[in-house]
């Protein structure tokens, strides 16, 4: 028998019974018989609602991920102790559904109205009180889920079995949506994990950034979108459709304050909200918010519209905008606070955006700096946020003038480099090869007598100049050669079937892999997070071992590779010259391993 | 090959090392009086390939460098020339200013019994100015037409038979950034000696020809196929070159060539073992990264018994590069 955590008499579908909640399913048994009727697993529940405070009956329903209804609950108890009962239930379920919530990222299923109910609970704020067991600071915020990634991401956690806990689910969805985005990283999994070589923790040690980089990706909110709201109607044949989300109408609300003003004096009261929209779709109204001048295309389906037309407004072509813009300006730098000591000869006074040759764009652009004007203060937290006046003495005010553009470049003086024995260094580069002294050597004067025999009679020595044929003809050749086997390697078309190279292919990355695990638990961990990593020694010992053995392989692989080419007709040189970086690699590390056992055991 | 093309002719004239490459049978040498006729062969082809190609000739002897020949006649000679019926007189010109060039240089010598590095380095850099004059040139001629390097093809060829001058690298390295900067491509025909690796670094940077000659004694041939096309048609006509290029270091602590090091992250200085303090920019590595870095290297003998200081932390870690 599972351990209860709670139970309390209630009633199901009008029939008395017996509601408890044990530590994987809260069920409810008929009373008088055995077996539960209603037995419902952690991971299913989805939401809570209860009845109203003061309400006859202490009601409870739970909703479920497969069923929106769910089931509801009677407390039949007396009322003070069914009103306990029901609240420690709801804080349990409440625990429990906000844990699914961490997992699955479902979205907020909207209050049912058979109840009037409290708001379904709210994982965000409760989970700072229930925090211990719940997830990880990756967590994404799960107060306002994006509506098509929830969607795909709950469908691919509820296919892949019951979550186990906040931690695991999420590193699991991190992984899956970094191997979605990447094929190759995700055949590479598909084939050795699934085929057992390596477990899932291995293959994911050395890549925790990509799961970092994909966490970081999600946890960043969109901003506002810099365009103005402008909803084009598409013409789907013939007839003229909008599609309205309330995502859209609050966009439209916040942009257009008049629309919001017509709407709350509209609806319900003279116009259905679907007669409302449409009709202001249709009106003179929408025309004049529009974000283009050229929309005269629609100007003749403009209808008056008697309810629209109030909200017109005149439009904003004056000399100054209808609405100025609010900003105390900084008392340092406000011109207008001397500008009466200047009236003579000071400045003119400034007169914003004058109509260029088309009046009617003025309005637009008047609209699109409201617009931005708005983004910014979202963006930057508001006009009046940002000036925060100081009035404590000089040195505030002398901060304030003091521009960080306006200091002086200082030049910072460096660290002086200074290579030891630059002269040896050269001689080193220059002899490569270690060549060193010829071990000849050549009287100068001597060579000088010989040369300046060569130039005398330099005419006659040209006139027979002879090149004997074989020498010319090797030189061609070899030159030929060169000149060849360059512009080859450049033009071959790849015509290594598909298949073989498919394996070639498979065969690279995964003794690759390998090699990767075998390093990783040979060499010391690279930063300090690295180091707290799970593995004692032993365990990496085994590891090693365990790669070593699958190296070992690899080379009967690429033998297998050779002999397929040859049967399929391509040189099997050519496999083999592909293939040889990695058997190079893999004889590497088996050296390596070799020696290092051959050391006497425990030196290291 | 619409564009004129300027070659200028970098001859490596160390006298010990042509009288050995006189001397070698293995690879078989050529002797001086060969070449020369070979090189003025090969000079006079440039010449005719087409009317307005230009070439100049630099002379790198030993501890000077000399402008032997240039088509804008800035070399003159003392001896006359004498005409000769059968010769081409152009040729006859070419050949005959570099040949009594390169005695009259040798004349002065006469004193001296060793023989000074030869001034390569020198030679460069006046290939280069002259192409940078004739550049400006050609540039303020031409009243706003296409761009100075469009109207003409540089390019320099280096005849080598020494070996790397050690003191010369940092100059040489110089004359190939300049010569990336002024697009002129530099090729070499290594004819005698062992590989040249700041020449062939040249080579590669620039897009050039390195050809390292193995018949010497069919040298015109070499020539003629790889260093006479214009860089501008070598797309169609491919010229041969060596891709292996030595791009290895010497560590700074040993001055041997290595392949897989440490480098310090302050001054990118390279060591062949991790180091406490680097030498150049006197960074002192945390403890723990050496111990990490020496434990890390399976094949080396174990640490000495030095026992550890203690941590001094100053903005340097050492990046070990890993094997396979």
């Amino acid at each position: 028998m599972p351990p209860i955590v709670c139970s309390a008499q209630a009633s199901y579908k009008k029939l008395p019974g017996l509601l408890e909640l044990t530590d994987s399913y809260l069920q409810w048994t008929k009373a008088g018989d055995k077996a539960p009727v209603v037995k419902v697993p952690h991971a299913e529940a989805a939401s809570l609602s209860r009845s109203k405070v003061g309400a006859p009956q202490v009601r409870l329903k739970i909703g479920l991920l497969s069923d929106e209804a769910g089931h509801n609950f009677t407390f039949t108890s007396p009322q003070p102790v069914a009103l306990a009962e029901r609240d420690k239930f709801e804080a349990e379920l409440t625990n429990i559904i906000a844990r699914n919530r961490a997992g699955a990222l479902q979205t907020v299923p909207a209050p049912t109205k058979a109840f009037q109910a409290a708001t379904p609970a709210t994982p965000a704020p409760t989970t700072p009180a229930h925090g211990s067991a719940l997830g990880t600071p990756m967590r994404p915020p799960s107060s306002r889920p994006s509506m098509s990634r929830a969607v795909s991401v709950a469908s691919d956690a509820r296919a892949s079995g019951t979550p186990v806990g906040g931690d695991a689910t999420t590193d699991f969805r991190l992984r899956k949506k970094v191997l979605l985005s990447n094929p190759e990283l995700a055949q590479l999994h598909r084939e050795l994990v699934m085929g057992g070589h390596i477990s899932e923790n291995e293959f994911w040690e050395g890549r925790e950034h990509l799961l970092l980089a994909q966490a970081a990706a999600e946890n960043q909110k969109r901003g506002k979108p810099g365009q103005l709201v402008d909803p084009r109607p598409t013409s789907v044949d013939g007839e003229v459709k909008i599609v309205i989300t309330p995502q859209l109408v609050h966009d439209i609300f916040e942009e257009f304050p008049i629309v919001a003003r017509a709407y709350s004096d509209n609806v319900p009261a003279k116009l259905s909200e679907a007669e409302f929209w449409s009709r202001y779709f249709q009106s003179r109204l929408f025309n004049a918010h529009r974000a283009s001048i050229r929309s005269s295309a629609a100007q003749h389906v403009v209808k008056d519209d008697p309810i629209f037309d109030k909200y017109l407004e005149k439009d904003d072509d004056e000399l100054e905008p209808r609405r100025l813009r609010e900003e105390r300006v900084d008392t340092f730098i406000d011109l207008g606070a001397t500008s009466v000591d200047h009236e003579e000869t000071g400045n003119e006074r400034d007169i914003t955006m004058q109509a260029g040759k088309q009046k009617a764009v003025l309005p637009l652009i008047r609209k699109f700096n409201e617009h931005s004007t708005r983004l910014l203060d979202t963006a930057l937290g508001g006009p009046a946020a940002k000036r925060r006046r100081i009035d404590d003495g000089e040195p505030e005010h002398y901060a304030q003038l003091d521009l960080e553009d306006l200091h002086d470049n200082q030049a910072s003086s460096g660290i002086v480099l200074d290579m030891q024995d630059r002269q040896r260094y050269f001689d080193g580069r220059a002899n490569g090869a270690g060549n060193g002294d010829d071990g000849v050597h050549v009287d100068f004067r001597e060579a000088l007598q010989q040369s300046k025999a060569s130039t005398e009679g330099w005419s006659s020595n040209l006139a027979q100049l002879r090149i004997e044929r074989k020498a010319g003809d090797a030189a061609l050749v070899s030159m030929t050669q060169n000149v060849a086997s360059r512009l080859d390697v450049k033009q071959r078309k790849h015509d290594i079937p598909e298949g073989l190279f498919r394996q070639m292919t498979t065969c690279q990355t995964a003794a690759n892999e390998f090699l990767r695990q075998f390093w990783l638990a040979i060499y010391p961990p690279g930063n300090e997070s690295q180091a707290l990593s799970t593995a004692t020694p032993a365990q990496k010992a085994a590891k090693a071992a365990k790669m070593i053995g699958y190296l070992g392989k690899t080379h009967e692989k690429v033998e297998a590779l050779v002999g397929a080419a040859h049967r399929e007709g391509v040189d099997p040189a050519r496999v083999q010259v592909a293939m040889k970086p990695i058997l190079d690699a893999v004889n590497k590390a088996q050296d390596f391993w070799r020696l290092k056992n051959a050391k006497a055991p425990g030196a290291r | 090959m619409d564009k004129p093309s300027h070659l200028s002719v970098v001859i490596d004239l160390s006298l010990t090392q042509w009288t050995l490459c006189a001397q070698s049978t293995n690879p078989p040498g050529i002797t001086l009086q060969d070449f020369l006729s070979q090189l003025l062969a090969f000079l006079n082809a440039h010449i005719a390939c087409k009317d307005e190609n230009t070439l100049a000739v630099f002379g790198a002897f030993p501890g000077q460098s000399v402008m032997l020949y240039s088509s804008t006649g800035e070399v003159t000679t003392t001896t006359a020339e004498s005409t000769d019926a059968n010769t081409y007189r152009p040729f006859r010109t070419l050949d005959s200013t570099i040949m009594s060039s390169i005695a009259e240089r040798l004349d002065s010598y006469d004193g001296m019994t060793e023989e000074a590095p030869i001034g390569l380095v020198g030679c460069l850099t006046k290939a280069l100015c002259y192409i940078n004059r004739t550049i400006t040139t050609a540039l303020s001629s031409s009243q706003g037409g296409e761009g100075a390097a469009a109207s003409v093809d540089p390019r320099i060829l280096v005849l080598s038979v020494s070996p790397d001058q050690s003191s010369t690298y940092i100059p040489i390295m110089n004359s190939i950034f300049s010569a990336q900067k002024l697009k002129v491509t530099i090729d070499v025909g290594k004819i005698f000696g062992a590989e040249n690796v700041f020449l062939q670094q040249a080579a590669h940077l620039t897009g050039g020809a390195y050809v390292q000659v193995e018949r010497a004694d069919a040298l015109l041939q070499y020539m003629m196929m790889s260093f006479l096309p214009a860089p501008a048609i070598r797309q169609l006509i491919s010229v041969p070159t060596q891709d292996r290029v030595d791009f290895r270091a010497a560590c700074f602590c040993h001055k041997r060539i290595v392949e897989v090091g440490f480098v310090c992250s302050v001054c990118l200085s390279i060591f062949c073992q991790p180091v406490p303090v680097c030498s150049t920019c006197r960074t002192k590595f945390p403890m723990k990264t050496l111990q990490r870095l020496r434990d890390a290297r399976p094949l080396a003998a174990p640490p000495g018994n030095a026992p550890p200081r203690p941590p001094v932390q100053k903005n340097g870690t050492t990046t070990p590069a890993r094997p396979g």
